[in-house]
């Protein structure tokens, strides 16, 4: 199956300094959802700019259901409004001189080669769809946030593009809202079966709608994978820790066989690890460990130690504990309304599953 | 703890409050009496002399009886009703032609990748300088259907059109073209602030950069434009300058021209003038009150919170034919009107009989230099104008001060009062005010009349809604609690102003005065009505020297006005800018 956007070697180099999008690789087959994660400035609003044709690529090649739209080394550029894609954005960007209904017909009224069809109904299938039907003679002033979204969201869905574009689509809501329109958009990009391109910051949203997600980080593309992949076996130091492992142990490669590898942590004793990286005997190594998969107070089968809990910090639905051992220092979290621990020695088990090791390249790697 | 240090406190201290209160009402009934004093009263007088047939002062009261008769007649007048539609036409036109320029010129600088961007920018900036009697007899110099330079060029080139400025078409043209900055001003600012995603949204749909521009960005920033338009067309109904260059010649009269004419009559006419001035006062305020709606109402385009990205299209091999359509505005507006200033104030006979005799280096001489600055009025017009401006900048300096004070920072009863007195001028144009001192003071033995005090006087009026909304700009840039630190700290009020407020507002301050200081010096409108053969001020030589007819000595007493404005403008920029970097090292 063709794949409905294919991206090759992007780049994307501003006035000076390092490129914003630095040869950036990926495909999203025809009714997936792919999400971009990164940090601020990390270069995913702007892959995704390139693939509208808002921005203008330096290198590489971007191609839209089969067809090139991209292509600086043979002078090739689409304009936007011949890409036949679909895009919400952050500031919603609807227009607020017109009401709900001719928002969402601008598209198919000015779109080169639909035919007319029929405009009224298409609208208001669309804005069934997202739940707006009986607002569709407001002026869209009068919406609030998350109705002016789904507004954008229909906007963009009414001429069913190839592909939709979606650029951090719910930041501007509050956090409550954001979660409900969140749930509800996977339900109507999934009804429609939209292939779309989203891009976030936030870690829940992209778990909760992209089938696979990229992790950017300085115009890089680090690790595209389904969710499950980038939270339990996360490509390198960045990942792990842009998506929640907290806790980094410091430490020397004493062997490695295949993905497993026994990392020396010094006063701290020895502890197994699963590694996705080619790491030798004598290397520095970084082990990187999610709060909630440390289990206090159990003596595991492998890598088992004793601690001593220093702080406890009770949050209502869970407690997080520091816990001191051989010199190092970890963030342990545990779920539930009662705190178990108290300060003090305590038993540790770090499931060799959940250890990941990746070769030590300083702090600012992971920051 | 509170009550026993209230209690420790010596009792002088507690009583001190005490004559606050009688300080504050005496302050705003102070700067009441002196407002209605510079506004209300010269107003009053306007209207009694638009209600009747005989000047009550020189007449005596006796002789005062006011009917609505009179000013109904006036209204009723042919001749009023003509300079009426004429000013409608002259500023419609040239108002629709501003709005055209304007709006391609924001576009052209906010949104696309044109060369030199700044640099348009600021020259397109340059007509808003130029008094509009020197654009005037520019232009009419240029375009004179018999000896106009453009016509000469014509004739050479053998083209048989000829230009014909002393016109109603010509009166547009050059409206249009020099009040063009007041639209770009409102529509540059209002694409700066539009959220570019609202156009990137349209042109993703699939809609082309023409219809984008047509059912998204315009309809967007329409409030802008339309505000942007209304100022102009205010702006023009207002200008003297144009009309007597260009209409005079034609005999086409606008209401400020009519105006002038009425008074100038022998004996003059000014009961009519007043109640003519009423009726530009009248459309000047109801459209400076739609003006004021527009802004006042919620604006589209502006979204908080993410800053944008500028957004320029690319407009690849055409921004070279954008690029020189600015070049082309600013060679018509600033070099073409400038070289025929110069040729004409350097040429001993304006009359070129073909484009070779133009480049004649014997037809050029400093003899009309020298009999304008053989004319003893020459110096003293200069003199005079520098004093009225000084005057004018620190007496309106001081007062627009006192009145943003008041008004933004203080809880007084009556702010409100003394806010809507001083921003009433605004809907009062230059010549009404001239008009209305003129019949406030010329009866009034050992009065201001004859004095250069009523010029400044007039000109601290007219322009008091600019000066105080420039200083409550900087008053507002103050936070408050800088204020109140210094209160806390045992300052009392006069002191706070003293050691923190003036030092701060310093950059707005000495900015508001030049502002003040460039405008008094190049009024006309309000002083046409107010010099007595002492008391000349160089815009109204000039017309003096436009009406005897001498082209050579306008043209160079003209260039000495530009150059002086020009130097002046340099010279305050200069001194506000070393002001406000001063005030930045404090900060």
């Amino acid at each position: 199956m063709s794949s409905a956007l294919l991206i090759e070697n992007l780049v994307k180099r501003f006035a000076a300094g390092k490129p914003a999008v630095d040869g950036v690789n990926f495909d999203v087959p025809a009714g997936e959802i792919v999400v971009l994660l990164g940090p601020s400035g990390c270069g995913k609003t702007t892959t995704l700019r390139c693939v509208a044709g808002l921005e203008h690529p330096t290198g590489g090649r971007i191609s839209i259901g089969g067809r090139v739209v991209s292509e600086p080394e043979r002078n090739l550029l689409v304009s936007p409004r011949e890409r036949d894609i679909g895009m919400v954005f952050q500031s919603y960007a609807v227009w607020p001189h017109m009401t709900v209904r001719q928002n969402v017909a601008y598209p198919l009224k000015h779109r080169r080669g639909n035919g007319g069809g029929n405009i009224e109904s298409k609208v208001l299938e669309t804005l069934e769809l997202v739940g707006l039907r009986d607002y569709a003679d407001r002026p869209v002033t009068s919406l609030s946030g998350g109705q002016m979204q789904r507004v954008a969201l229909a906007r963009s869905l009414v001429y069913r593009p190839q592909l939709l574009l979606l650029d951090e689509p719910l930041s501007n809501l509050d956090a409550k809202l954001r979660i409900r329109l969140r749930d509800e958009l996977r339900r109507i990009l999934k009804q429609t079966g939209m292939t779309g391109l989203y891009v976030t910051h936030d870690q829940a949203e992209a778990v909760v709608l992209g089938d696979r997600i990229g992790v950017m980080r300085e115009g890089k593309l680090l690790q595209m994978a389904p969710p499950g992949e980038i939270y339990n076996r996360p490509a390198d130091s960045f990942v792990a820790n842009f998506t929640g492992a907290s806790n980094f142990l410091l430490g020397k490669v004493l062997e490695r066989q295949g993905e497993r590898a026994t990392i020396d942590l010094g006063a701290a004793g020895r502890i197994e690890a699963w590694t996705p990286q080619p790491l030798s005997p004598g290397d520095r190594a970084r082990v990187a460990l999610r709060a909630e998969n440390i289990r206090l107070g159990e003596r595991g089968p492998a890598n088992s130690f004793t601690g001593r809990v220093v702080e406890r910090r009770y949050q209502g639905m869970q407690t997080v504990y520091d816990v001191e051992f051989g010199g190092q220092k970890l963030e342990v979290l545990e779920l539930g309304t009662a705190a178990r621990h108290q300060d003090g020695d305590v038993a540790l088990t770090l499931p060799p599953d959940t250890c990941w090791a990746y070769r030590d390249e300083g702090q600012s790697a992971i920051d | 703890m509170t009550a026993t240090s209230a209690a420790a406190l010596p009792e002088s201290d507690q009583v001190r409050p005490a004559p606050r209160r009688w300080g504050a009402p005496l302050w705003v009934g102070a700067l009441l009496i002196v407002l209605a004093f510079l506004v209300i009263y010269p107003l009053l007088m306007l209207v009694f002399g638009a209600l009747s047939d005989s000047n009550p002062i020189v007449d005596g009261f006796g002789a005062f009886r006011p009917s609505v008769k009179h000013f109904v007649d006036v209204l009723a007048n042919e001749n009023v009703h003509l300079a009426f539609f004429n000013a409608l036409a002259a500023c419609g036109g040239g108002t629709i032609l501003a709005v055209a320029i304007g709006l391609a010129f924001s576009w052209i600088v906010v949104r696309t990748d044109t060369p030199f961007r700044g640099f348009i920018a600021g020259a397109s900036m340059i007509p808003l300088f130029v008094p509009p009697l020197v654009a005037g007899v520019a232009w009419g110099i240029l375009g004179s259907p018999k000896t106009g330079l453009l016509n000469t060029v014509l004739k050479w080139i053998g083209i048989d059109f000829r230009f014909d400025f002393y016109s109603m078409s010509g009166l547009i043209l050059v409206f249009g073209i020099y009040y063009a900055p007041y639209v770009y001003m409102f529509t540059a600012s209002a694409l700066r602030n539009m959220d570019p995603s609202l156009e990137e949204a349209s042109e993703v749909s699939g809609a082309s950069a023409f219809t984008t521009l047509f059912t998204v960005t315009f309809p967007l920033i329409a409030p802008a434009i339309l505000a942007g338009s209304l100022l102009s067309f205010v702006v023009m109904l207002g200008i003297y300058g144009v009309p007597a260059a260009l209409g005079a010649p034609a005999n086409i009269s606008v209401l400020t021209t009519y105006i002038f004419k009425l008074t100038a009559w022998s004996p003059p006419l000014y009961n009519t003038a007043a109640a003519v001035a009423i009726l530009l006062m009248v459309v000047t305020a109801i459209l400076v009150w739609a003006q004021q709606r527009v802004l006042s109402g919620k604006s589209f385009a502006t979204v908080a919170g993410k800053a944008f990205r500028p957004r320029a299209l690319q407009l690849g091999r055409w921004r070279w034919f954008t690029f020189s359509l600015a070049l082309i505005y600013l060679f018509v507006v600033v070099v073409l009107p400038t070289l025929a200033l110069v040729i004409a104030a350097f040429r001993k006979f304006l009359f070129i009989k073909d484009f070779d005799a133009l480049f004649d280096a014997k037809a050029y001489s400093w003899v009309h230099f020298n009999s304008v600055f053989d004319n003893p009025l020459t110096m003293l017009s200069i003199w005079n104008t520098m004093k009225v401006g000084v005057i004018t900048a620190l007496v309106g300096g001081a007062l627009a001060f006192a009145i943003g004070y008041t008004v933004n920072r203080t809880q007084v009863s009556g702010r409100r009062s003394i806010d809507l007195l001083a921003t009433l001028p605004v809907a009062i144009p230059g010549l009404v005010v001239g008009v209305a001192y003129l019949w406030a003071w010329i009866g009034l033995p050992g009065g201001l009349y004859g004095t250069l005090w009523i010029l400044a006087l007039a000109f601290v009026a007219r322009f008091m809604p600019d000066t105080v909304k420039a200083l409550s700009t900087s008053f507002m840039q103050i936070h408050r609690e800088l204020e109140e630190a210094a209160w806390i700290c045992g300052r009392g009020l006069l002191g706070t102003i003293r050691t923190i407020v003036l030092p701060l507002a310093r950059p707005g301050v000495v900015a508001s005065m030049t502002l003040l200081f460039v405008l008094a010096i190049r009024e006309l409108g309000s002083s046409l009505f107010l010099y007595t053969s002492d008391t000349t001020v160089m815009a109204v030589l000039l017309l003096d020297y436009y009406e005897g007819g001498n082209v050579g000595k306008t043209a160079a007493f003209s260039l000495v006005q530009t150059v002086l404005l020009a130097g002046l403008l340099g010279l305050t920029t200069w001194l506000s800018r070393d002001a406000a970097q001063g005030s930045a090292r404090v900060g």
